[in-house]
This record gives structure tokens, sequence and C-alpha cells, in this order.
């Protein structure tokens, strides 16, 4: 053991040069001016507080446990650690004195102050006393290390803020406003001042003569004026402050501290751009301004729910097949219950919910049967904003039971029909924000009068059509086939049962006065054409539908084909126009024999073409397609040797691209006998300047020749 | 050991695949409808994304996609360019074009001979949003909608381009943005399918539609969107045969789950008691979707809204009223496409009887969503696969011209579910060729549309091949500014 008395003796005596110098301080005036050495010195509390600590906490463990004690040499390390660190601890205190003078005030100033001094004195007493009585030596150490806990706890409570060391330990659970009603300063200026700026700035630690920790003092500002200058950001200190390169000494935060990040600047210059107001609403910002922009992201624009959730179980219990019960989103108490099925409802089940009643929000019960179904029970539902009960058949009790639902926002009633005493109660209901009433019955007097009842809610009477007329689609048309032999049946049909359909048989357009009325199918005996249109109340009449059936009697023995059809579109060449099957609607069926650029010439023979007295081509047109009607249809007959000239018809040709359809050509002939027939359709050469493909060669497709 | 794990895997998934296929009603209509947990095998996946879905309240419960398939003109429709009116005739300037791609039908052009728009175009409500004369209907409810001017897309093509929009990828197999909706958000009414398909056919150029614009992709086949048949009767095979009544239908339901109940007592297969609740299901759907689909209960103002076509099958607006039916049923995506707008050439006239076909019943959907309070959580999509050129395609007349695909700008609209109602966002350039304001890609409208719905676009994942895909690939960002 080297000999270490006279470091010993000399650290003894610093010990009461350091407690005398402490003692001055802490009775000097305030304004007592210190030499500016002095300040720093003061500024090295901070740094050198930690040797002490550690110092004095290890010589108390190397002196006083028993089992070191036991030991002679470590005793004595341990008396020597103690006493070098009470003589650090007064250095701290001068420091810490010195230092409390700069910038530091209040509460937690006072007890950091007393609780170091504490430790000071309290450690002299141990190191002096510590061969007197075991008790003595116990009950000081404790209270050396209870002190030097307390002291640090609040010296760091100066630095970092109160609740620094706790802070991680409290639930984040505090509940945003929504959006309509978070306010500018309340809810996102003050949070970044409390996280950024506050610890430096508040009772206790007024850096720069500032304190930010309550709307006075932020109106008051520091050390070089008011803070900012209210709508003028340019020439606010404030946002200058913030904005300095972060090396600049006037930088804030201070280079090392936490900074603002971009968001956080927006928000305190646009909240000082805006006025500086303390009570100004998030929602009275331009709805274009980056705040509000950023604040409608971060605030729920629905209200958030605070009441608890309730049981997973319950809830899952209440979904079935025709229910479902369901949070608003995930991990939100809010329930949402949708009923579906109207064969399966069971107005029962409603009661169900009552074990949910705090939770309910919102309930969509459209179309259900809920006639005569006791309603009362949703009164319980404190919750409850949002009610759709379109189409179901409500009553005045009904409506009662609704109207004392306490905090109902939406009422969806479309499609019932409200009694007048019905209007009334829901007049009553003027907590409403939208009302949905939708429904057949009501006068213009009753829509006045609830829209003056009520006249903070958001009424939506929907359409109901009157006054405005539009064109009724065109009837269809039902037959099994266009040829038939001996009759056929025709069935009209529209899509609207209770429109009028009048129809002809001449070929003229039917009108609402004076063509028959269709009421059941017609049985048709002979070759024409059908025109038929739909009219209604308030409507404006139909086009027509029109469609053609043609008899066919009579069939030739041979038939043969002069000119060949186009490649494309031979069919099956003569027999396709003597088979008796009608072509669909689209030339490339392969129903239809196809000629461009040659006309069709056909010539058949047979021993029933004795009686003929019609003949029919059936033709397909399709402008669109280069589909023409023929420019000229000539029909020769053969007796005796001769060839004349029975029809020679040249077709009114179109005028527009039309749908694709199919048309009949009708020609009776004279009922002579014949030998053989010929007929030659002849194709349009160039299409009409009207057309896409003007002046190109159009088409003629034909499927049938009938004879009768 | 790991092979063994592997097989059973891929065994359970075979078994699982028959037994659903082997029902044959709608063939996806009941594999949609099966209650997610009655098989054991959920994928661990699945579940994972299932707790990383966002917590956010969602402002739209349901969509409405009213796609226009075949891309209508811009031009005519919602983006006015009175300088292309003036400009008739004269070259599409070399300094708008900036030698960007055209199709394969106009790249052989000598000249792109700039033509205006054949319609007339009005300001309308408080938005003073310009329409052309073509949409009177729309221009009625323009205070309700938000135009959108400022969509451009990656694909020139209609394929490829009507892919994108759906599933996020130009190549097919990947899952359809209602699928992905109803993978990230299940189906609201467990007697309906989650996701629906309704396809319709105008009168103009029309542009075929494929299966695999709603398909489930990699997701599991529940979430494939159902197609409604055309006909009197929507979902095939539902109805009960002639002379079997619905007790003699019970009673057969009952002694077949008698005997599935034996089987699975012996075997313990979870397969078997699958099937019992999927004859479960066909039966409760035979009320459900008749139900639903009849639409002889509709007053006379809602025929008159949507026009007398609403009650012909298979038309747009009966797929307008249908949808609407669906939607307030619960149903959480409803498709709908209407064909023949692809007017590469007489497109004045076209262009009028393909806009006579939608106008009426589209507008008629808004109004009757939002008088009965649905229209504030029912999001409704109007628009093509892309925008058509400023320039003429083929000859040009003033009453007869046509437009080539063009996918760097064009116009679509959306209405409620939580969008700014009475906006026009975005802007073109005066010749209507480049975007030059507020962009929108084709990914941020999809990243929309989920934020709307409650979804993270980034975080509703899927792994599959190793990789976890996403409807917006690797790109997209959510439009705050469309967002009321």
């Amino acid at each position: 053991m080297p000999n270490t008395s006279f470091f010993r003796n000399l650290l003894e005596n610093c010990i009461f040069v350091l407690a005398g110098f402490s003692l001055i301080l802490t009775l000097a005036p305030a304004d007592f001016q210190f030499p500016e050495m002095l300040q720093v010195a003061g500024r090295a509390h901070p740094l050198i507080l930690h040797f002490p600590i550690v110092l004095l906490l290890l010589g108390i463990v190397f002196f006083f446990l028993p089992s070191f004690r036991k030991n002679q040499e470590i005793r004595e390390i341990g008396e020597f650690t103690f006493l070098i660190g009470t003589n650090l601890a007064g250095l701290t205190v001068i420091a810490g004195l010195l230092l409390a003078r700069e910038e530091y005030d209040g509460e937690a100033l006072l007890l950091h102050q007393w609780a170091g001094l504490g430790v000071f004195v309290l450690a002299i007493l141990l190191y002096f006393l510590r061969s007197k009585q075991a008790s003595i030596r116990t009950s000081l150490s404790l209270l050396v290390t209870v002190g030097i806990v307390l002291t640090g706890h609040w010296g760091a409570n100066l630095t970092h803020g109160e609740d620094f060391l706790l802070a991680p330990l409290k639930s984040e659970t505090q509940e945003l406003p929504t959006l309509a009603e978070a306010e500018v300063f309340r809810d996102m200026v003050q949070p970044i001042l409390e996280s950024k700026c506050i610890s430096c700035h508040k009772e206790g630690k007024i850096k720069g003569e500032l304190r930010l920790d309550s709307q006075e003092a932020i109106q008051k500002g520091g050390k070089t004026g008011p803070l900012f200058l209210a709508g003028n950001p340019e020439k606010s200190i404030l946002i200058e402050r913030l904005h300095l390169p972060e090396d600049d000494k006037k930088h804030m935060p201070p280079k090392n501290k936490s900074q603002l990040t971009d968001d956080e600047l927006m928000i305190i210059q646009a909240w000082v751009a805006q006025g500086g107001h303390f009570d100004q609403k998030v929602e009275d910002s331009a709805p274009e301004s980056e705040l509000f922009q950023f604040a409608s992201l971060r605030f729920d624009k629905n209200k958030s729910y605070d009441f608890e959730s309730a049981d997973p179980e319950t809830i899952k219990e209440l979904n079935n097949f025709y229910r479902t019960v369901h949070p608003l989103y995930p991990g939100s108490p809010a329930l949402l219950v949708s009923y579906f099925g109207i064969a399966a409802f069971d107005p029962e089940s409603l009661q169900d919910l009552k074990e949910v009643k705090e939770q309910v929000v919102e309930i969509n019960m459209n179309k259900m049967p809920l006639q005569d179904v006791d309603l009362l029970f949703l009164k319980d539902f404190p919750h409850l904003e949002k009610l759709s009960l379109n189409f179901t058949d409500l009553g005045k009790d009904q409506i009662q039971a609704i109207s004392e639902i306490p905090n109902l926002l939406d009422l969806a009633l479309s499609g019932n029909e409200l009694e007048q005493e019905d209007l009334q109660l829901v007049a009553g209901m003027k907590g409403l924000r939208n009302l949905y009433l939708w429904q057949k019955n009501l006068d213009q007097t009753q829509k006045n009068d609830l829209t003056q009842a009520l006249t903070g809610t958001s009424i939506d009477f929907g359409f109901d059509g009157s006054g405005i007329s539009y064109q009724l689609n065109a009837p269809s048309i039902k037959q099994d086939k266009i040829f038939f032999s001996d009759s056929l049946k025709i069935e009209i049909k529209h899509p609207i049962h209770t429109t009028e359909l009048r129809y002809t048989l001449d070929g003229s357009e039917p009108d609402s006065l004076t063509s028959p009325i269709y009421d059941s199918p017609i049985w048709m005996h002979t070759s024409g054409k059908l025109h038929v249109r739909a009219f209604a109340q308030d409507w404006i009449g139909s086009p027509s539908s029109t469609t053609v059936y043609m008899k066919s009697g009579l069939s030739p023995q041979d038939y043969e084909l002069l000119s060949p059809p186009n490649e494309r579109y031979k069919a099956q060449g003569a027999r396709t126009l003597f088979d008796q099957v009608k072509g669909k609607n689209n030339h490339t069926s392969g129903e239809w024999l196809g000629y461009q650029d040659k006309d069709l010439t056909v010539e058949f023979s047979g021993a029933e073409l004795q009686h003929i007295q019609s003949i029919g081509l059936s033709m397909l047109y399709h402008e669109g397609a280069y589909i023409f009607p023929p420019t000229r249809v000539q029909i020769l007959a053969k007796s005796q040797g001769n060839w004349n000239l029975l029809v020679d018809d040249q077709p009114q040709t179109s005028t527009s691209i039309q749908e694709i359809r199919s048309e009949l050509l009708l020609y009776p002939v004279e009922n002579k006998s014949y030998d053989r027939l010929k007929i030659i359709v002849t194709p349009i050469k160039s299409l009409p300047s009207w057309h896409p493909g003007a002046g190109a060669k159009g088409w003629v497709f034909m499927d049938e020749v009938l004879l009768n | 050991m790991e092979k063994e794990i592997l097989e059973q895997g891929l065994n359970l998934n075979r078994r699982k695949f028959l037994s659903r296929l082997s029902l044959g009603v709608g063939s996806a209509a009941l594999g949609s409808l099966l209650i997610p947990d009655l098989f054991s095998g959920k994928s661990g996946a699945e579940e994972a994304m299932m707790a990383a879905l966002p917590h956010f309240a969602p402002k739209a419960k349901r969509v409405i996609y009213l796609f226009q398939n075949g891309a209508p003109s811009q031009l005519e429709s919602f983006d006015y360019k009175p300088l292309l009116q003036k400009s008739y005739g004269q070259d599409l300037p070399e300094s708008i074009r900036q030698g960007q791609r055209l199709t394969g039908m106009t790249a052989g052009q000598d000249r792109f001979p700039l033509v205006g728009s054949y319609y007339d175009f009005q300001q309308y409500g408080e938005s003073r949003a310009w329409i052309s004369s073509l949409f009177p209907h729309t221009a009625s409810i323009v205070d309700d909608i938000c135009i959108v001017k400022s969509m451009h897309t990656e694909a020139i093509n209609h394929d490829p381009a009507l892919t994108f929009f759906q599933t996020g990828a130009q190549v097919g197999n990947r899952p359809s943005m209602g699928s992905w909706l109803s993978y990230g958000l299940g189906s609201e009414n467990s007697n309906l399918p989650a996701f629906c398909v309704l396809l319709s056919r105008g009168k103009g150029n029309g542009q075929g539609v494929y299966s695999k614009l709603w398909s489930n992709g990699f997701l599991d086949a529940t979430h494939q969107g159902v197609q409604f048949s055309n006909s009197d009767d929507p979902v095939l095979y539902l109805k009960d045969p002639e002379s079997m009544s619905r007790s003699e239908r019970r009673k057969m339901l009952d002694q077949i789950a008698a005997m599935n109940d034996l089987s699975y007592r012996e075997f313990n297969d979870p397969a078997i008691s699958a099937k019992v609740q999927q004859y479960e299901m066909a039966f409760r759907m035979q009320t459900a979707v008749p139900e639903m689909t009849d639409v002889s209960k509709e007053p006379d103002s809602i025929v008159k809204l949507y026009g007398p076509d609403c009650l012909v099958p298979g038309t747009y607006a009966a797929n307008c009223l249908l949808a609407r039916k669906l939607s307030e049923s619960g149903v959480r995506f409803v498709q709908l496409y209407h064909q023949g707008w692809d007017q590469h050439g007489n497109l004045p006239n076209e262009m009028a009887l393909q806009a006579k076909d939608v106008d009426q019943a589209s507008a008629a959907l808004i109004t009757d969503l939002k008088q009965r309070g649905l229209l504030d959580e029912t999001l409704v999509i109007w628009g093509g696969e892309f925008g058509r050129t400023n320039y003429c395609q083929g000859n040009i007349q003033v009453d007869n011209y046509g437009r080539d695909h063009h996918p760097r700008a064009f116009s679509i609209w959306m209405a409620g579910g939580g969008v700014k109602s009475g906006m026009v966002y975005g802007e073109t350039d005066e010749f209507g060729y480049n975007i030059v304001k507020d962009p929108v890609h084709v990914h941020d409208f999809q990243a929309t549309v989920m934020n709307l719905m409650g979804i993270d676009h980034e975080k509703l994942t899927y792994k599959h091949l190793g990789r976890r895909y996403r409807l917006t690939d690797v790109s997209g960002h959510v439009i705050k500014d469309l967002i009321a």
C-alpha cells in the first residue's frame, strides 16, 4: 500500500474550501455578477457531474459492504474513492450553482439544487463519521445513494424535459380528433413545440428568455422580441431561426438536437402565415392549402369511436347467412349491421342486436319486410348513426320509434309510402344530417314543408320522372320461322307490360289511334310484312318493329345458277335458294349467296309452276358491310319456247347506314302456265356518295326464292 | 419428409379444386360463395396478409366499374379542345408529338391531320365542366361526378391496355381488381358472389373481352369474377327442374346430407362436409338470386330513369340496373363492360350510337344510388382503356373521320364512395395530346380506388412463385386530391 496520507490530507482540506465556496454561491444575491471565466466553469457542470456519481457510489460499495470491509486494502481504496468523489461533488455543486444563474428557473431547478447540496453535505458527514457505529454509517450511505438518484433525476428533467424518463412507458393511446374538430394550433403546432422546442423553452429552463409552454408566453416572445409577426412568416424570428443553416449558432433547434421535419416546418410556417391564431379550426384553412391537405390525411374524416369493443365471440355468433355484423374496419369498435335475403328474414332476429347495442353505428335493412315489426328497441342504441330502411313498408308506429333514436344522423326511407302524420314525425327529427325520401306519393307542398322544418338536413326526394317523356323502345316480335307453307303464328312482346301494342299488315306505320291493338298471337296465312309500335302514357311512341313472313307453297323440280356466286359466299349453290331455310341475319353464315361483280341469275322449272301467283325474293341488306338493295330485278318466263319479261323492277335504294336486316321483295305474277322461269338480280355498281365506301361496288345477298 | 409434406399439400389443393369444380353451378358462382374457412387449408400467406391490412376506415364499401371497352374518344366527350376544330386538316406539330410511338394502323400515314369534335361542347353545373352534346344525361349529374382528364397508360393496343387496367399488368394471369378487393375485403353478402361481371355490346366497332379480365389469377378461385348471363336467367342452372317442388328439393338435399354425413364420419374428409355446405349454398342462392334479379317490381320512375331498355336483358341499361341491385345486395365489385367504342373510322356516327347506349343509364345509376342513400358508400367509375388521337385516321371529313389509339392522355369519371364531387382534375395541352397538369397513371388510379376501399395498395400482396405481387405492381400513388 503506497503512502497516500499526503493526498488524503490535501483532499480532506479541499472539502472545506469547496463547502465554503458553495455556501457563498448559495447565499449570493441573484444579480451578483461573476467573472465570465466562472461562467465557463459553470457550463462544465453537465460534464463533471458524472464523476461524483460514479465515485461516491463505488466508494460506498467498496467501503461499506461487509464482504469488502473485511479486506483492509479494498476498504482503503473505498475510503479514498469516496473522498475523491466528495471533492468532485463539491466542484459539481459549485459549477451547478454558477450555471443556474444563467437561464434556469423554476421548481425543478430548486429541487435539483437543494438535492445536490444535500448529497454534498451528506457525503462530507459520511466521510468523517465513517468510523462511528454501523447504524450511522448505513443510514448515511443510504441517504447519499437516494440523494444521488433524486438529484440526477431532477437534473435530467431540467435538460430533457419533465417526464422524459417515463415517456416510453406511457401508452400512445391519445385519440386524434376528427378533421372537423381539429384545430391548427392545438392539434398540429403544439405537438411540434412539445416534442422539439419545449425542453429548452419552458418554466424552469427559459433559454433566450423564451417560453413556449403557454399561449401567453408564446405571444410574449423572448429576448429578441415577439416570436412572430402574424400573417408574415418572412418577418418572423421563429421562422427565420428555423430556416437558418444548421451550423448557424442561432439555428433552432440547436445543432445535435432533434430537428424539425419538412412537414413540421410547413405546419409552423402555415400557422404563422394564417395569422398565428390559437383557436383556428383546420377546416377553416383553404382546402387546396398544403396545411389542409396534410391535415386531411392525418385526421380521420370520420368520427373516431371511443366506446368499448364488443366481445368478438358475440359478434361472430351474430353473423349468419342472412345477417352480417362486422366492424367499420379491423380494430374499430363500431359495428355495421346488414340484412340480406327477404325470404329468410326473421323479425325476431332483430332482438339479437341488443347484445351489441352500444357498438352498432349502422343498420341496413333495405327491402326487408318490416311491416308491423316492433322497432322500439332501436332507441336504446346510443351510437346508431345511419339507418337504411328503403322499401320496408313502414307505418306510423315504426316512424315514431325511429324518431326516438337519440343520435341518428342519416336516415334512408325511400320507397316507403309515408302518410301526412308520418311526415310530421320525420319533420321533428332535427338532428338528421341526410334524409333520403324518394317515394311516389309526396306532393310539392309536403316536400316544401319538410324542407322548411329540417333546415339543417340535406333531403333527397329522388327522381319521380314526372314531366319527362322519353321514347319507348321497340317491341320484340317472336315467330318460329319466316317461311311457312300453311299458316304462321306471330307473337309480339314489350318489356314494359303496361304498353299498348298497335300493328299493321299493309306496310304502313302504325299509329296510336286507328291501328289494331295486339292482344293475342296473330296467325298469318299469306306472305306479308308486319309493323308494330308500342304506346304508353307519359311516353313517346316507340319506333316500329317489322318482320316479314313468307308463304312458300311451291317448289321447283330442277334449278341451276347461270352465274357463279362469289367464292366466299357460294353457300350450297342454287339449292340454297329453294331449301326453305331462312338465313340468319349474318351474310357469313353460309346460308346466303353473295354477288358483287356480276348479276345473280337463276333458272328453274317444275310442274307446280303452273299455278304460280307470286314470286318473293328473300334479301339481306346491311349498308355498313356494303350490302345494298339490288338496282334491278328482272323475272323472265319461258312459255312456248319464248322468253317474256314478267317483272322489271328497280327497288328503292338505301339512303343511310342501317342495321343488318332481312327484306322480302314480293312480285305478283300473272297466273299462267310457264315452262321455265329465270330471275336476274343486279348488285349496285357504285355506292352512293354519302357512304364511306362511295364509288365502290356493292353486294347483293339472297337466300331464298319463294313461289306461290 | 419435406417431400411428403409438399405432396400432402398438393393433394389437398387438388381435392379442393375438384370439389369446387364438381358443383357445376355457374362454375365459380358457387365457389366464391363458399364459406371461407370451410377448408382447413387456408394458406399461411393469406392469413398473414389479412392481418397486415391497414386499419383505416373505408370511404367506399362497394365498386361499380362501368368499363367502356374499345376506348371512347375523350375529344368527343369530356376533353374540349376548340383549337382542334379551328385547326381542321392541319398537321399535328412535331413539337407536340415528339416522335412518340403510333400503332401499326396509322404509323404508315403520310400526315396526321388534326380534327376537332364534330359535336359541340357546353359547360355544366357548378363545376363548369365541359361536356359534349353526346352526353346530356351525364351533363345533368356533373356536380355529382369527378372528371379526370389526365389519365395515361402504358399500352397502346386494346388487349394489353384492358388487361393493364384490370389486373395491373399487360400480360394476363394476374388477379383482376375485383378479385383483389374480394381477397382483401371478403364478401358482404354470403349468399352472392363478391365479384360479378356483366357484359353488353353496342353498335360501334367492337373489341373482345375475355374471361382473363375477371380472372382470380393466382388467388384462390373464390375470388374469380362471376359472369352473369345476358338472358332472362342471369345465373344458369339455379331453377328447380320442372315438376320438382321446393319441398321435394329440400327433402332430397336432407337425404344427401345424411348420406354425406355417414361417409364423413367414416373418412373424416373435410371435402365431404364442404360439399354439404355447397348444396346448402345452392339452395339459398335459389331464393337469393331471383329475389335480386327480379326487375318486375321496379317502380315506373326507375324504368324512366334508366330508359326502357333497362328491362331488356343484355343491354347496357339493364346491366346498370342489375349492377345497382347487385351492389345494393352487398356485392363488393360489379364490373360492367360495354363493347363498341373503337372508332377508327366513322366516328361521329358510331360514337353517337354508343353514347346513346350508355349516357342515360350511367347517369341514372348515380341518381338512383343517391336517392337510396347509397352513393356515399358506392364508388362508380366510368371509362375506357386509353384515349384516341387528336389527328384523323384514314379519310378526313368534318362529319366523318376516325381516331387511332392514344395512351398518353384520356378522360374517365368517378363518382360517390369518397371521391370529390363536382370536380375536374388534370389538364391536357391545347392539342389534347400531352398531359400538362396532374397526370394520373393507371397504377395511381388503382391505388386510389383501393385507398377509397380502406386498403393500402402496397400492403395488399400475395406471395406467388417466390415473389409478392400486388395490383399496382411496383408503382402507384394515391391521388389525394381526388379524395373528398
